[in-house]
C-alpha cells in the first residue's frame, strides 16, 4: 500500500484571548491509498485542526504535510475534498446546484456538471429532491448533499468531520451504512473525524485515537474484519472495550481541564 | 380566499367606506370649513382640475428620485462590500458612518441649496445622502455578517477571490441589498420632496407645498393622494421582486 | 487604540481641510471652523439671537407635546391591532402600506389645516412618531411566546395578570427600542416642520440665518440644534439600556 498521505512531526498552537493553546504537538501519521481512517478522542483534541491541515486550510507550525507527493500549501480541490460538520449547503442553490458548486468552480461546462451531479443524486437518495432547497431538506438529507458536493469533484481524497455528529442517533447509524456502501465503490482514501465509537468500529479500517490537549497520538488500532461488520462479535465487542478504555482515560483529562 | 381573508377584506372595504362617507357627511353638513377640510367628493373632481400639472410634477420628482436611487444604491452596496470586507477600514470609519447615518440631514439641506442652488441637483444630491445611508449599513452588516461556514467550504472547493465574492458573499447579501432597496427609496423620494417644497421650483414638492400656500385644499388633497398611491405602488413592486429573488428563503422574512 | 488615533487624525484632517477651503473659498458657502466657533460663542452668548432661549423651549415643547400625543396614541393603537386578531390583519397591511408613504408628502396638507404655528408642528412630529411605536407595540406582542402564556394560564393567572406579568415583560425591550426610535422621529418631524415653514423655533432661527447668508451663524444654530437632538437621543438610549438589563 502507497503512502497517500503523510504527516511529519506536525505542531499548531493557537493564540486565543486567555494565552497560547497547544492544538496538536509533534503528530506523525500515514495514510495508505484505500484506506479508511478515523480520528476519535476528547473534544477539542485537535481532530479538525490535522483535518484542516490536510485539506490546507489551516497551517502547521512545524512539521510538513504530504499529500499524494506533494506538500500541502493551500487547498487544492483536485486531490481532497472536504465535508464539514455543519453541511454549509448554500442556501439559495437547490441541491443538484449544490452538488455541482465544485465542478462550478473549476469551470466545468454547465450540460457536463449537471449530469455528473444528476447522475450523483441516485446513490445519494435524493432523486426525489433535486430541485428543493436546503432549508426544505430534512438534516441527513442535507449532510448528503454536502457529502454529495465532495464527491461530484472525484478527488483520490474525502476529508469527513464529524459529518453525523448533528443527526439523531438512528439517522446516524444508516447514515454510516449507507458512507460504507458509496466508500466500498468508489475505493476513495477517507480520513473521517468522529466522537462515536460505534462509526469508527464499523467503519474504519483503522482509528487513531488522540489524546486531550495538546492533541497526541495515543494508539493505533488496525481493524481488518470484512464489512458489513456484526457489532455484536466477541471480537468487536472486545475492541470497543479497549477503544473505550483508551478514549474514556483521555476525556476524563479533557474534562478535568475544562472543569471551573 | 377562505373565509378569515373574506372578512379581513370585508373589514377593510367597509371601514375605507365607511371613513370616506363620513367625511363627505361631515363636509356636507358643513361641520368643517370646506376650505380647510374638503369633502372626498371635491377631492375626486380635484383631480381633474390638477391632473396634467401634478403629473408633470409627479414625473418630475420620480425621474430626481431614480437618479437618487440608483447612485444611493451603486454607492451604498458598493460601499457596503468594501466596508464589510475590510475590518480595518469598517472599524476605522464606523463611527463616522453611524454618526452620519443618525445625524438629521434637514439640518444640512441649507447649505446643500446654498451651494448646489434651486433646480434639479440639489434634491438629487440630497436624495442620495438620505437613501445612501441605510443602505451603506444594512449591506456593510450582511457582508460582515456572511456565514463563515460557506466561505469555508468554497476555499475548501478552491474558490478564487472572486469566486468568493461572485458566488459566495453577493448571493448571500441579496435579501438585505433588497431590504435595504426597500428602505432606500421611500428614502430618496423623502428626500427629494422635502427639497422641492424647500426650495423647488418644480415637482411634486413644490406642487404640494405651493397648493398648500394658495389654500386649495381639494388640489392639495388630491396631489398629496397621487404622490401617495405612486409611493406605495413602487414599494410593493419591490416587495414583489424581494420575494421573486428571495424565495430560497421561505417563510422567513 | 492605533484605531482610535487614526480616527482623531481623519477628524483632524477634515477639520484642517475645511479650514484651508473656508478660507479660500466663497465665504458665503464655507465658513472655516476658526470662524464658526465664534460665531457659536456668540449665539451661547445671546449676542446674534436674543431670544434663543425662548425659540429653543418653543421647540423642545413642540417636541414633548408631539410625544406625548405619539406615544398615547401609538400604544393604543398598538394595542388595538395586537390584542384583536380580526383588526390586527385589517388594519395592518394598511398601516403598513401608509408607513410605506414618505411622511413629508402629508406635511403641507397639515400645514393648511394647523397653521404656520406650533400645532403643525405638533402634528407632524406626531405622525413620524405615531408609526414606529405602533410597530413596535405589534412587532413586540407577536414575539411574546404562546409556552409563556399557557403556563401562566395553567398557573391560573386571568387575562390582565398575564398581560402584566408575561407580555409586558417579554416585550418591554422591544417596546423601548419603538419609543426610542419614536422620540428621534418626532424630533425630526418637529425640526422638519420648522424648516419648512415657521415664524418661531430653531428651524425658523435656521431659516432665517441662510436666508441672509449667515453662514456662520447657521452652523452655530445648526450645532445647538444638533446637541438638542443628541442629547434627546441619548436620554432614550439610557432608558432602553435599563430596559435591557431588566429584561435579561
Amino acid at each position: 500500500m502507497t503512502d497517500l498521505i503523510v504527516v511529519d512531526g506536525v505542531s499548531k498552537r493557537y493564540t486565543t484571548s486567555s494565552g497560547p493553546v497547544d492544538a496538536l504537538r509533534d503528530i506523525s501519521l500515514s495514510v495508505g491509498a484505500g484506506e479508511f481512517c478515523t480520528l476519535i478522542g476528547p473534544s477539542g483534541c485537535g481532530k479538525s485542526t490535522l483535518l484542516g491541515m490536510l485539506g490546507g486550510l489551516v497551517t502547521a507550525d512545524a512539521g510538513r504535510v504530504v499529500v499524494d507527493g506533494r506538500p500541502v500549501d493551500g487547498p487544492d480541490p483536485r486531490r481532497v475534498a472536504t465535508v464539514f460538520q455543519d453541511p454549509g449547503l448554500f442556501p439559495w442553490r437547490t441541491t443538484v446546484e449544490n452538488v455541482e458548486f465544485g465542478l462550478e468552480l473549476q469551470g466545468v461546462a454547465a450540460g457536463r456538471r449537471r449530469k455528473i451531479a444528476t447522475d450523483l443524486l441516485g446513490p445519494l437518495g435524493l432523486r426525489d429532491f433535486a430541485a428543493k432547497y436546503p432549508r426544505e431538506l430534512s438534516g441527513g438529507m442535507r449532510q448528503r448533499v454536502a457529502i454529495g458536493r465532495a464527491l461530484a469533484i472525484d478527488t483520490p481524497i474525502v476529508l469527513m468531520d464529524e459529518p453525523f455528529g448533528a443527526l439523531d442517533e438512528q439517522t446516524r447509524v444508516l447514515m454510516g451504512e449507507w458512507l460504507l456502501d458509496i466508500w466500498r465503490r468508489t475505493r476513495k482514501t477517507v480520513v473521517f473525524v468522529t466522537h462515536s465509537l460505534h462509526e469508527a468500529l464499523a467503519l474504519s479500517t483503522r482509528v487513531v485515537v488522540m489524546t486531550a490537549r495538546p492533541g497526541r497520538i495515543k494508539s493505533v488500532l488496525e481493524l481488518p474484519m470484512p464489512y458489513p461488520r456484526a457489532m455484536e462479535s466477541h471480537e468487536l465487542v472486545a475492541l470497543r472495550a479497549k477503544l473505550w478504555g483508551d478514549i474514556r482515560d483521555e476525556s476524563l483529562r479533557a474534562m478535568g481541564e475544562s472543569a471551573p | 380566499m377562505d373565509r378569515v381573508t373574506l372578512r379581513v377584506r370585508a373589514v377593510q372595504l367597509l371601514s375605507v367606506a365607511a371613513i370616506l362617507l363620513a367625511w363627505e357627511g361631515v363636509a356636507r353638513a358643513g361641520w368643517v370649513d370646506p376650505l380647510f377640510v374638503p369633502a372626498p367628493s371635491a377631492v375626486l373632481l380635484a383631480f381633474g382640475r390638477i391632473g396634467r400639472a401634478a403629473l408633470a410634477g409627479l414625473g418630475d420628482t420620480l425621474a430626481k428620485t431614480a437618479i437618487a436611487y440608483v447612485l444611493a444604491v451603486v454607492i451604498g452596496v458598493g460601499g457596503g462590500i468594501l466596508l464589510g470586507s475590510l475590518g480595518a477600514l469598517r472599524r476605522t470609519v464606523n463611527p463616522f458612518v453611524v454618526a452620519l447615518y443618525g445625524m438629521p440631514k434637514i439640518l444640512v439641506l441649507p447649505w446643500i441649496v446654498l451651494f448646489l442652488g434651486f433646480g434639479a441637483l440639489p434634491a438629487v444630491a440630497y436624495a442620495t445622502i438620505h437613501g445612501v445611508f441605510p443602505i451603506l449599513v444594512l449591506v456593510t452588516g450582511a457582508v460582515r455578517d456572511v456565514d463563515r461556514n460557506l466561505v469555508t467550504v468554497a476555499r475548501a472547493f478552491g474558490a478564487r477571490r472572486w469566486q468568493l465574492y461572485w458566488k459566495v458573499v453577493l448571493p448571500a447579501i441579496v435579501p438585505t441589498v433588497l431590504a435595504g432597496m426597500r428602505l432606500g427609496i421611500v428614502f430618496c423620494l423623502l428626500g427629494v420632496l422635502v427639497v422641492e417644497m424647500f426650495a423647488g421650483v418644480r415637482g411634486m414638492g413644490h406642487v404640494l407645498g405651493s397648493l398648500a400656500n394658495g389654500f386649495q385644499a381639494p388640489e392639495l388633497f388630491a396631489a398629496t393622494a397621487l404622490v401617495s398611491a405612486a409611493s406605495i405602488a413602487i414599494v410593493l413592486s419591490l416587495d414583489v421582486l424581494n420575494d421573486r429573488l428571495s424565495h430560497w428563503r421561505g417563510e422567513i422574512r | 487604540m492605533s484605531v482610535l488615533a487614526i480616527r482623531v487624525g481623519i477628524l483632524a484632517v477634515l477639520l484642517g481641510a475645511w479650514e484651508i477651503v473656508g478660507r479660500t473659498a466663497n465665504p458665503l458657502l464655507y465658513v472655516p471652523p476658526s470662524a464658526a466657533l465664534p460665531a457659536l460663542v456668540r449665539l451661547l452668548t445671546l449676542d446674534s439671537y436674543p431670544d434663543l432661549g425662548a425659540h429653543l423651549w418653543l421647540t423642545l415643547r413642540e417636541i414633548l407635546i408631539a410625544y406625548a400625543l405619539a406615544i398615547a396614541a401609538g400604544l393604543g393603537c398598538g394595542f388595538a391591532l395586537g390584542f384583536n386578531r380580526l383588526v390586527g390583519r385589517a388594519y395592518g397591511p394598511i398601516l403598513a402600506a401608509l408607513y410605506a408613504v414618505p411622511a413629508v408628502v402629508w406635511y403641507p396638507s397639515l400645514m393648511l389645516f394647523f397653521g404656520l404655528d406650533a400645532a403643525s408642528k405638533i402634528a407632524f412630529g406626531f405622525l413620524l412618531g405615531f408609526f414606529p411605536i405602533t410597530l413596535a407595540v405589534l412587532a413586540g406582542i407577536r414575539q411574546v411566546s404562546p409556552q409563556m402564556l399557557a403556563v401562566a394560564r395553567a398557573f391560573g393567572a386571568d387575562g390582565f395578570t398575564a398581560f402584566r406579568k408575561v407580555t409586558l415583560p417579554a416585550m418591554l425591550f422591544t417596546l423601548v427600542g419603538g419609543l426610542r426610535t419614536g422620540l428621534a422621529l418626532t424630533v425630526i418631524g418637529v425640526i422638519v416642520g420648522e424648516i419648512l415653514g415657521s415664524k418661531e423655533g430653531m428651524g425658523s432661527l435656521i431659516n432665517h440665518a441662510y436666508g441672509l447668508f449667515r453662514t456662520a451663524d447657521y452652523i452655530a444654530l445648526v450645532v445647538v440644534t444638533l446637541v438638542l437632538i443628541v442629547g434627546s437621543d441619548a436620554l432614550a438610549s439610557l432608558v432602553e439600556h435599563r430596559a435591557q438589563r431588566w429584561t435579561e
